[in-house]
This record gives C-alpha cells, sequence and structure tokens, in this order.
C-alpha cells in the first residue's frame, strides 16, 4: 500500500455513497439539479475512480512484492540476497542500483515505447499459468528472448564506470558492439552470473539492511 | 411509465457501479496478482456495464409525449 492508497479508497468510497444514493434515491433524478447529479455520480465520478484505480494498480504490479507473491518466484526472491558480488541480480539489488521496491521489474521489462504493456501482457500469461497451468521448475524458467543490452545500456550507457572500466576495452570496438548488441554484456566470463536458482543451496545470503 | 423505467435502470445502473467500486476498493488492500486480475476482470467489467447502463437509460428516454428521443442514425 502506497501513499496514494487510503486516498484513493477515500475518494472511492464517497462515489460508492453517492452510486448506492442514486440507486435508493432514483427519483432524485426528476428533477434539474438531479439530472446532473447523477451523471455526475454514475458517469463522471465512476470513469475517475476507474482511471485512477488502473494506474495504482499498474504501478502496484511493477513491484517486487507483486512479481515474488508467486510461489514459483521465490527462489528468484532468494537470489537477490546471494553474498556474492559476482552476481549481477545481487549485486543491483543489494546496492540500491535498481529500486529494491521495483527491482525485478526495473531490469525486465523493455524499455521500447510499448515495453511496460508487453511485460503486463506476458504478466498476465504468468498468472494464467500459475493457477491453470504446469507450473515449470524455477530452473527450468527461462526468458522468452535472450536478454537485450539495451536493458542494460539504459542505466549505465554513458557512465563513468562503465565507459572507463578496463574490462570493456579488451577489444576496440567492445563498446561498440555491446551498444549494438552483437555483444551481450551477459556473455560468458562477463556478466554471466545471473539467476542461477539451480544452485542456491550452497551460499551465504545478505542479511539485509539494517 | 417512461419516467419508472429511466428511473428503474438509473437505479440498476448505482447497484452495478457501487459493487463494481467495492471490489475496487477491495483489490486496494492486498498486492497481488489475483487482486490484480479481480479489479481487471471483475471490478472494470461492472463499473463499465453500470455506466453504460446509465447511459442507454438516457438515449432510449422517451418523452413524455410518447414521442421518441430522436438517436442518432
Amino acid at each position: 500500500m502506497n501513499n496514494s492508497t487510503p486516498i484513493l479508497i477515500f475518494f472511492t468510497s464517497i462515489v460508492i455513497v453517492l452510486a448506492v444514493l442514486m440507486a435508493v434515491r432514483a427519483e432524485l433524478t426528476r428533477g434539474r439539479g438531479g439530472k446532473i447529479l447523477a451523471f455526475v455520480t454514475l458517469a463522471i465520478l465512476p470513469s475517475l475512480t476507474v482511471w485512477t484505480g488502473v494506474h495504482e494498480q499498474l504501478e502496484r504490479s511493477t513491484s517486487t512484492k507483486f512479481c515474488l507473491s508467486c510461489h514459483v518466484m521465490h527462489d528468484f526472491g532468494q537470489s537477490l540476497s546471494l553474498d556474492d558480488k559476482a552476481y549481477i541480480p545481487a549485486v543491483h539489488y543489494q546496492n540500491n542500483f535498481v529500486p529494491r521496491d521495483h527491482a525485478c521489474f526495473t531490469c525486465h521489462t523493455d524499455y521500447t515505447m510499448f515495453g511496460d504493456y508487453r511485460a503486463k501482457w506476458r504478466g498476465l500469461h504468468h498468472v494464467w499459468v500459475e493457477y491453470f497451468g504446469k507450473i515449470p521448475q524455477p530452473a527450468d524458467i527461462k526468458l522468452y528472448t535472450p536478454y537485450n543490452n539495451r536493458e542494460c545500456l539504459h542505466c549505465h550507457a554513458g557512465a563513468r564506470k562503465y565507459e572507463e572500466a578496463s574490462s570493456h576495452h579488451k577489444n576496440p570496438d567492445m563498446l561498440a558492439q555491446a551498444a549494438s548488441n552483437k555483444l551481450s554484456c551477459l556473455t560468458a566470463d562477463c556478466h554471466d552470473s545471473v539467476h542461477d536458482v539451480a544452485n542456491l543451496k550452497d551460499n551465504t545470503f545478505w542479511k539485509g539492511p539494517n | 411509465m417512461a419516467g419508472n423505467s429511466i428511473e428503474r435502470r438509473i437505479r440498476w445502473s448505482g447497484l452495478i457501479i457501487a459493487l463494481g467500486l467495492i471490489i475496487q476498493t477491495g483489490t486496494l488492500f492486498w498486492t497481488h496478482p489475483l487482486s490484480f486480475m479481480a479489479f481487471l476482470l471483475i471490478g472494470c467489467p461492472l463499473v463499465a456495464a453500470g455506466l453504460l447502463l446509465y447511459l442507454y437509460s438516457l438515449v432510449s428516454h422517451q418523452h413524455p409525449s410518447g414521442a421518441e428521443s430522436e438517436a442518432p442514425r
């Protein structure tokens, strides 16, 4: 529940009361004032309420808590707390390189015009599988498409640490290749330690901020 | 009669919208994919149905003289 939720609940409650008033006292609409009240109560206010509700629900659906609420995602959530600096998701999560409240979404949305909506559509499919489909083992869950460098470069492009890292200049055109997605950031011997959920048991975990 | 008809539709409209909004309010207390689905698949359609019923009650309203209100062709 974020800061705007109590306001939205209060606003929605008022609209509910007005809608019920219209339902039990429909004869109010015989007068001019009643007609205006009915239009505001039954057309404008519900539309506004649903619009703000959609915004609120979409915002919530990007939260880490939301993503990890499905049981199959538990191990992926745990991998964010791995005490190993080689693990890219863990390093990003523990050092606030991504907002912790939106950790999954920040890296797994497409930074394109309709990327957010594509992510939501995939999310609906995931919910369907969670309740009506055959749930795969966490280790068997793969990305739909190979991870695109665009998602990394959304934050890292232009950053001094990224541009000047010696490991990014092993080849003269390494940065250019990464920018054009010809060389994956997650390629072997680079940043290939991502959610290795099949081998979590033998690791130690960060306890979290004090 | 026409007045009763429009008022009956407005009553139903108010009830359906209130029900949809109650479901919407309920989903705000729980951050979970099922809550999101309940909002999207139950709350929103109910509010939309109530709103459409209300708008239909307006366009289908007959004047007391019995002449039908002019509808777009």
